[in-house]
């Protein structure tokens, strides 16, 4: 009787330990199904991934909305920027094309989504972007002559001394990172920001690492392993995708076959979402939500901005070739973030066609005084060009390579034409090199 | 700190290296308990190890070292009294790796140690107890990506902090190098010095171990020679080892640190107990000679070594290929420690005394640091040189498993080559 039970007692013991093995494997939670099932969508058969709007293509709050709380100096400074930005490019373009800079990219069809998260982030987290980000900075109230300085780079350039192409603006002041042309390489480099931030005492909880990158760059591993970083080494990282819909030439179609850029996140465990990065105040509230997740939670948050890259990807590009002129000069009518403010700003009456007059007017003239006081600035010292390259004692093979080219410079300086020239935009014309005559 | 107290056994270092592919720590652990016959040396060929005089095994050689200076001796810090001087341990690499980290880590709230597998003591024990003693927070695992482990350790080293990234197997560095190269080496100069990484230091397990084949085997560091920017050093020994690496991790610049792997166990030395330091940027003369420079670093130090005793000696077996003549030669021999920036001045002083260069290095010949160093001394040395700069290094093939013993420079290339420029 006893051993019976006992029998019986051992054998549901033994078959609630088979079934509870077969629930759980050892590396997944995931429950066991005998239905063959292959799933291609985070949303759901057939579904994609939604897209976070508050305003209507009209400014007009959409039904069930919730406004980010906004009053009217909070808007017109939102305002202000964003129209500061074409402002900018416009300049920077044409002065380009006059070959008056080497370089620049402008940030046309976006403005919503950089001038909105940088609102949105607090003035001292640490930025990292890949180059469309200038609006952040000056968000940050990076001023007017030190854009000039960079693009320039003139001797006032305090993002690199000249060394940089244009558009690789930074600022430690500004806790904006220094641009550097490789594509993704901020993004793992965020997610070591962020966790030395947590590790930091007066910032643990109260700044993040907020990571720009477009979803072109989200192809490069450095992608992959910025998010698998900042998820399983938990750092309050936000990635903010700028999907444009092209990376250059190669439309989205061809960078991804998923649904965009958003429906990686969950992979990493992380809290996503996607916004339409021409309504700005989509764009706040989402990143403000996300920032405050990424605090709560010590970890990773992906926000993919959905725009239309309106410029040209750099002017060394005629987006022409690849893509029909009537579908950009379309989207920019049809859907400008910055019209879209405007209209929205115009039905609280807190903006006006004579306000727009005199913005417009204003920030050109702020513009044009900027430029033509950094079109006459001097570059650096030549000397320049060699230091930085180490911390601490220099190396002697760059020691003498310096002391080489002062040898060049006093024998050919002044007799070599093109030497001469250049001479003459350097601070000093070389003489630091050269010593006193 | 753990010890090893057995004598240290460079098949143990040997096993490790199937770790990253195959087998879970507790399964080495597992086997290790259960094997009963040991697998034949890797080092088999480094037989010098165990007599080498290069290695300081006495508490009064090891103290003398050059070159050597104290970072405790700080006016400020609580005073110490040590006993009849300063103290010494006996330790292998890997623990004097490990010493030089649990030192750092103590002393600087801001340093971190992360890598793969790194937190249950890392595939060759140099971190083994360190998350333990400092915490997982300062001692992690990471996810398995080389390019993510550099950029992680480039945003933390941006931000002031100290960043000690290990790489697992220098062979498996390439996926960071656009993160060394790109960003690590070049932000302080992109930013105009208001960003640097000095804070950052890559460590990597180099160089053969016997059996390692195309990826557990590679002396990448002239890769790295051209990365201006970058430091790159490479130790020969434990005490080597400790006071490199404490510099390296101190040092205001990115400094990549490879570790010859098959050194861990086998070299071994009595180690200065306390926080000191060996400077970047210099060689060391190991042997002073007048008659040949022979210029190597990490394991290469001792097949040097070897072949000098081979020189000075033949065994029976080669008394008819060591003419007479070459036997009384005066070698010096030098380590190089520093291969970014590497140490001009002292290899420039000792070429123009001995009118000869040998250079050894694992690495494959072509565009390998031999190429630069050989190019620099025939410009500054050309008058005082008698004889071509020679290079013994590595064939320009991959590293073929069974064929090893064949590819590296060993002790009778090395001496084949110092004795061919000294009858040029």
């Amino acid at each position: 009787m006893i051993r019976t039970e006992l029998s019986r007692t051992l054998r549901r013991a033994f078959s609630q330990a088979v079934v509870r093995r077969r629930e759980l494997l050892p590396t997944t939670s995931s429950p066991i199904v005998t239905t063959l099932d292959f799933f291609n969508s985070v949303a759901g058969k057939d579904k994609q991934i939604p897209t976070y709007r508050l305003l209507d293509g009209i400014g007009q709050p959409l039904e069930g909305a919730v406004l980010p709380e906004i009053d009217e100096p909070f808007a017109r400074r939102l305002y202000e920027q964003m129209q500061l930005l074409p402002t900018l490019d416009n300049v920077l373009y044409n002065v380009q094309r006059q070959g008056k800079i080497s370089f620049y990219m402008t940030a046309h069809g976006e403005e919503a989504t950089i001038i909105g998260s940088a609102a949105a982030l607090e003035n001292d987290d640490e930025v990292l972007g890949q180059y469309r980000e200038m609006g952040v900075l000056l968000w940050r109230g990076f001023s007017l002559d030190q854009v000039m300085a960079q693009c320039f780079g003139n001797q006032e350039d305090t993002s690199g001394k000249g060394r940089q192409m244009p558009v690789h603006f930074g600022s430690p002041e500004h806790h904006f990172h220094t641009i550097s042309s490789p594509l993704a390489t901020q993004i793992p480099q965020a997610a070591g920001v962020a966790y030395a931030l947590k590790r930091t005492p007066s910032r643990k909880s109260r700044s993040i690492a907020a990571c720009y990158f477009g979803e072109g760059a989200a192809s490069e591993g450095d992608f992959h392993a910025g998010l698998m970083l900042a998820s399983a080494i938990p750092s309050p990282t936000l990635f903010i995708a700028r999907n444009n819909g092209f990376a250059i030439s190669t439309p989205s179609t061809e960078q991804y076959n998923g649904d965009g850029i958003a429906s990686r996140g969950p992979g990493y465990g992380i809290d996503t979402v996607r916004v339409d990065g021409n309504d700005i105040l989509a764009v706040i509230s989402a990143v403000r939500e996300a920032r405050r997740r990424c605090l709560e939670q010590g970890r990773a948050v992906l926000l993919e901005a959905m725009s239309y890259r309106v410029g040209h990807h750099s002017t060394s590009d005629d987006s022409f070739a690849y893509r029909a002129r009537a579908e950009v000069e379309d989207r920019k009518r049809i859907d400008n973030p910055i019209t879209r403010f405007r209209l929205f700003m115009e039905s609280r009456g807190w903006w006006n066609a004579d306000a727009e007059t005199e913005l417009k007017a204003r920030l050109r003239d702020d513009v044009m005084k900027a430029f033509k006081r950094a079109e006459g600035l001097k570059r650096c010292e030549l000397g320049e060009l060699f230091t930085d390259v180490y911390g601490g004692p220099e190396p002697w093979n760059i020691r003498e390579q310096r002391e080489e080219l002062t040898g060049l410079l006093k024998k050919y300086g002044s007799i070599w034409e093109p030497w001469r020239n250049e001479l003459g935009k350097f601070k000093n014309k070389g003489q630091d090199l050269l010593g006193p005559k | 700190m753990p010890l090893l107290k057995s004598p240290p056994h460079l098949s143990n270092a040997a096993r490790t290296l199937t770790a990253r592919h195959a087998i879970s720590p507790a399964a080495a652990r597992h086997r290790r308990c259960n094997s009963t016959v040991e697998p034949p040396p890797a080092g088999g060929h480094l037989p010098s190890i165990a007599t080498s005089q290069i290695l300081r095994t006495k508490r009064e050689t090891a103290l003398r070292t050059p070159g050597l200076s104290w970072a405790d001796e700080d006016a400020s810090a609580p005073s110490r009294t040590i006993v009849g001087g300063r103290e010494t341990r006996k330790m292998n690499t890997y623990q004097a790796i490990r010493d030089a980290m649990g030192i750092a880590l103590s002393k600087d709230e801001n340093a971190v140690v992360f890598g793969e597998d790194v937190a249950f003591g890392g595939v060759f024990r140099c971190t083994m107890g360190l998350s333990e003693e400092f915490g997982r927070e300062r001692v992690f695992n990471t996810p398995l990506t080389e390019q993510g482990i550099a950029g992680f350790g480039i945003g933390l080293a941006a931000m002031g902090h100290t960043a000690i990234a290990e790489i697992q197997f220098a062979d498996y560095i390439f996926p960071a190098f656009d993160q060394i190269v790109n960003e690590a080496a070049k932000i302080r100069y992109r930013s105009g010095g208001s960003f640097n990484v000095g804070g950052l230091t890559i460590r990597t397990p180099t160089m053969s171990v016997g059996h390692g084949g195309l990826y557990h085997s590679q002396s990448p560091e002239g890769f790295f020679m051209a990365a201006t920017g970058l430091k790159v050093v490479i130790p020969r020994s434990p005490i080597q080892a400790k006071g490199l690496l404490l510099s390296s991790i101190r040092d205001p610049n990115p400094v990549i640190f490879m570790e010859p792997k098959i050194l861990y166990r086998s070299a071994v030395e009595q180690v200065p107990v306390d926080d000191f330091e060996l400077p970047l940027g210099k060689a060391e003369v190991l042997v002073p000679g007048s008659d040949l420079t022979l210029l190597t670093w990490g394991t290469p130090v001792y097949h040097c070594e070897t072949a000098l005793h081979m020189l000075n000696s033949p065994p029976p077996s080669l008394e008819a290929v060591v003419p007479k003549s070459a036997r009384s030669a005066k070698i010096e021999l030098i380590d190089l420690r520093s291969i970014l920036p590497w140490d001009v001045e002292n290899i420039v002083d000792s070429v123009n005394r001995t009118g000869r260069l040998v250079i050894v290095h694992e690495a494959g010949l072509t565009a390998g640091v031999g190429a630069e160093i050989a190019a620099e001394i025939q410009k500054r040395c050309f008058l005082k040189l008698n004889a071509p700069v020679r290079r013994v290094a590595g064939w320009d093939i991959p590293v073929a498993l069974h064929y090893e013993k064949f590819h590296i420079p060993d002790a009778v290339r090395i001496l084949d080559g110092v004795m061919e420029t000294l009858s040029y």
